[in-house]
């Protein structure tokens, strides 16, 4: 007589899913959403409908014709489809939208065996191919709905040494750039619901953009200018969004605080040296790349281990 | 640098922790395990149709690693035959029971009145580690034999949800275990007593710290309600800052571990010679009528216990022997409570949901939770390699044989996948190669 259903220990569990996880971050991003479609109009809802309905879309058209389980109830596309709309400035097109979403999701992800397997950023590699393809994907577009004389980024405007917007603006997000990286109020309200989830680990976000913060100072010894550098252009979401994201970044907390880092000390160069204003997202994708070699040097030794596993 | 190992935190749903035991004698048949204890099966010394008495030898320990079985109630062998039980199948000596629980008359107070005495009267008295692990007591003894021991770490942590078995011990039995302290004084010359405690049970670790606050020996240390703050590394290291290094002994640390109730029944034992034959189960879960704890003959058909808990609900569908982090779940009722069985569980449909797993998303949980820092992650990518070779070397790397099973890694695991088992199974496969060569 088998009357009970056997199963490995342990019996209980905590109670997460890959689906409640992404569905969080689909939270933690709405402030950020609303803001943007607030400052920059229905132009901006129109983007973040297309790039959501266009990753959802292809991922489960890769899953039916190559016959593979269906994932997209997972809500890691959609998560990509959001993050990559609201790393576009008002200046794309619909066309150029379903053309990056189908990169990031189809190139970067499926082809390299779906979620988990990527080793780079779906909504960075769709925003940096978007940036190579289309010119005018980057850089300003100007807020709906307060009048700007220039549609120039803070950080273009740093380069050109035009009058920058007040910080109340930059709290708020009332310059121009991508939809979704410019209300840093917003952004913060995310940041701190993912904390408060357990989602993600508050000294990620936070190495990244000190690191940003004190490499500027060192450099000018300006704390006004050190400020308008971190909270310019898309530190403040992809620090706290994207140098997150579980599948592309190393797995320990050490290792996580090193990659942070290292993006920090990326994006101050390629701000301080190269002729690219914006430098976030290439340095998350470049520190993708090296996250081998820091899950290396970051191994943990083993509580009754023997060291280095010799 | 101090570590933080073990930060997760279960629900604890200790329902039954104020739950006075309930002594139980009348079971109609009990089945004795020859295995109720990690080491060599027991030898029987009695035949089918032999009269047995309470605590009468019915089967002899072989080998230093390994221990007696007694009987739990008087009565008939009605056979010796394999049986299911914690995942194996042994033989267990079957008896049914004659109702009148007729002590064996040749039992009395064990003489001690030197170490190899004592050893030997840990040894008769059938203990084994009664927190789950079954490990001889008299072999963990032994010890003081070949190294000096300082400390004696009694466990009483009990980080399992739901079981209350070792907090009804510490709250009922507290001359006992004081008794226990002084034999372990006596003869093993050990200086500090330290009863680990979780924090989730005030009122043990009040009644305790009353009972020893003249004695500056006897530390009743409060430990954070994390899981598994009762695994050996980690309450040694939470504890005393110390690490047992692989190839080497926990004694070799001057230190020995010791279940709280193995060292209340041990002090039982030097009272009245009557060897392990009962213990004290907890029967809970969202599928039980009415939860409580039960001490009952060892040998005691699970189904016993649910009877006693008022039954089952209807809408039972998993049956757990031991804790719901390491239990084994059952097919049936008929597998026996064994010397280490602290609890039974029963859970409803609703908690016995289980999910299907889904990719890896590299979240890294279940490397922040494994209390001794693996990396469950590792471990499955090893199992996935076709090079056995790679694969071995990897898993020795990464040095899955630490694993000590305890469940952390798949509890947290957001992709619902079965780590444990391929930790198990990497184990099992690093041993194999080990004995090939």
């Amino acid at each position: 007589m088998s009357r009970f259903k056997v199963a490995d220990a342990p019996h209980i569990h905590c109670g997460w899913s890959t689906q409640s996880v992404m569905l969080n971050v689909l939270i933690a991003l709405l402030p950020v959403s609303i803001a943007s479609v607030a400052i920059f109009g229905l132009k901006a809802l129109l983007i973040i409908a297309v790039c959501v309905a266009s990753c959802v879309l292809s991922e489960f058209v890769f899953n039916l014709v190559t016959k593979k389980p269906q994932t997209v109830s997972d809500l890691s596309a959609a998560v990509t489809g959001l993050l990559l709309a609201l790393n576009l400035s008002t200046n794309v097109t619909v066309y150029q939208c379903v053309v990056g979403s189908l990169f990031a999701i189809i190139v970067v992800k499926c082809l390299f065996g779906g979620l988990g397997k990527n080793f780079a950023n779906p909504a960075i590699s769709g925003r940096v191919f978007m940036l190579l393809t289309f010119s005018a994907v980057a850089g300003g577009a100007n807020p709906t709905i307060v009048e700007l004389t220039t549609s120039a980024t803070p950080l273009e405007i740093m380069k050109n040494g035009d009058v920058l917007p007040s910080m109340t603006e930059m709290m708020l997000g009332l310059h121009g750039g991508a939809i979704g990286e410019t209300c840093i109020v917003a952004l913060v309200l995310g940041f701190v619901y993912l904390v408060v989830k357990k989602i993600i680990k508050w000294y990620v976000p936070v190495s990244f953009i000190a690191t940003v913060f004190v490499l500027s100072f060192v450099k000018s010894f300006d704390i006004t200018y050190s400020l308008y550098q971190i909270l310019s252009g898309g530190l403040f979401i992809g620090a706290i969004f994207m140098a997150t994201d579980y599948v592309t970044t190393p797995i320990t907390d050490k290792g996580k605080v090193v990659f942070a880092i290292g993006c920090g000390i990326i994006t101050f160069v390629i701000r301080q040296f190269f002729s690219l204003p914006e430098g976030v997202s290439f340095s998350i994708l470049f520190m993708n790349l090296l996250v081998p070699y820091i899950e290396e040097l970051t191994h943990k030794h083993p509580l009754g281990g023997v060291e280095n596993g010799k | 640098m101090k570590r933080n190992v073990s930060r997760l935190v279960l629900p604890h749903e200790k329902a039954t922790a104020l739950m006075q035991s309930v002594v139980v004698t009348d079971v109609e048949k009990v089945v004795m395990p020859l295995s109720m204890h990690s080491g060599k099966n027991a030898i029987p010394v009695v035949s089918v149709g032999d009269h047995v008495y309470v605590g009468q030898l019915i089967a002899k320990e072989d080998g230093d690693v390994s221990s007696p079985v007694h009987a739990s109630v008087s009565g008939t062998v009605t056979a010796i035959e394999p049986v299911k039980t914690m995942g194996k199948t042994v033989d267990a000596i079957v008896i049914a029971s004659d109702g009148k629980n007729e002590k064996d008359p040749s039992i009395k107070a064990p003489v001690v009145n030197n170490v190899d005495e004592f050893l030997q009267a840990v040894r008769d008295s059938g203990l084994v580690g009664l927190g789950g692990a079954a490990f001889p007591t008299w072999s963990k003894l032994a010890a003081v034999k070949k190294a000096k021991i300082n400390t004696f770490l009694i466990n009483g942590a009990e980080c399992e949800p739901y079981l209350t078995s070792d907090t009804r011990t510490m709250m009922e039995d507290g001359k006992y275990i004081e008794m226990g302290i002084e034999y372990l004084r006596k003869y093993t010359g050990a200086e500090k007593y330290v009863i680990g405690i979780e924090k989730n049970k005030p009122e043990a670790i009040a009644l305790l710290r009353e009972r020893f606050a003249k004695d500056d020996s006897v530390v009743v240390e409060e430990l954070d309600s994390y899981y598994p703050q009762g695994a050996k590394q980690v309450l040694l290291y939470n504890v005393t800052g110390k690490v047992q290094k692989p190839g080497t002994r926990l004694a070799d640390l001057g230190v020995l571990i010791i279940n709280v109730t193995s060292l209340a029944k041990l002090a039982k034992y030097m009272e009245d010679g009557m060897p392990l034959i009962d213990r004290c189960v907890t029967v809970d879960g969202s599928a039980v009528n009415k939860p409580g704890n039960f001490v009952v003959p060892i040998g005691t058909p699970i189904s016993k216990l649910f009877e006693l808990a008022g039954g089952l609900t209807e809408d039972v569908e998993r049956v757990i022997i031991g804790g719901p982090m390491m239990g084994h779940a059952v097919e049936d009722l008929d597998e026996p409570v064994v010397k280490a069985t602290g609890g039974v569980l029963a859970f409803n449909k609703k908690q016995a949901k289980l999910f299907e797993p889904s990719a890896c998303i590299h979240c890294g949980r279940c490397v922040e939770n494994c209390p001794l820092s693996l990396n469950p992650t590792e471990f499955a990518r090893a199992m996935t390699l076709d090079n056995e070779e790679e694969k071995l070397a990897l898993l020795k790397k990464e040095q899955v044989t630490l694993c000590m099973q305890c469940g952390c890694c798949s509890y947290v695991c957001p992709a619902h996948r079965p780590l444990v088992q391929t930790n198990v199974a990497a184990i099992s496969f690093v041993k194999k190669h080990r004995t090939a060569r």
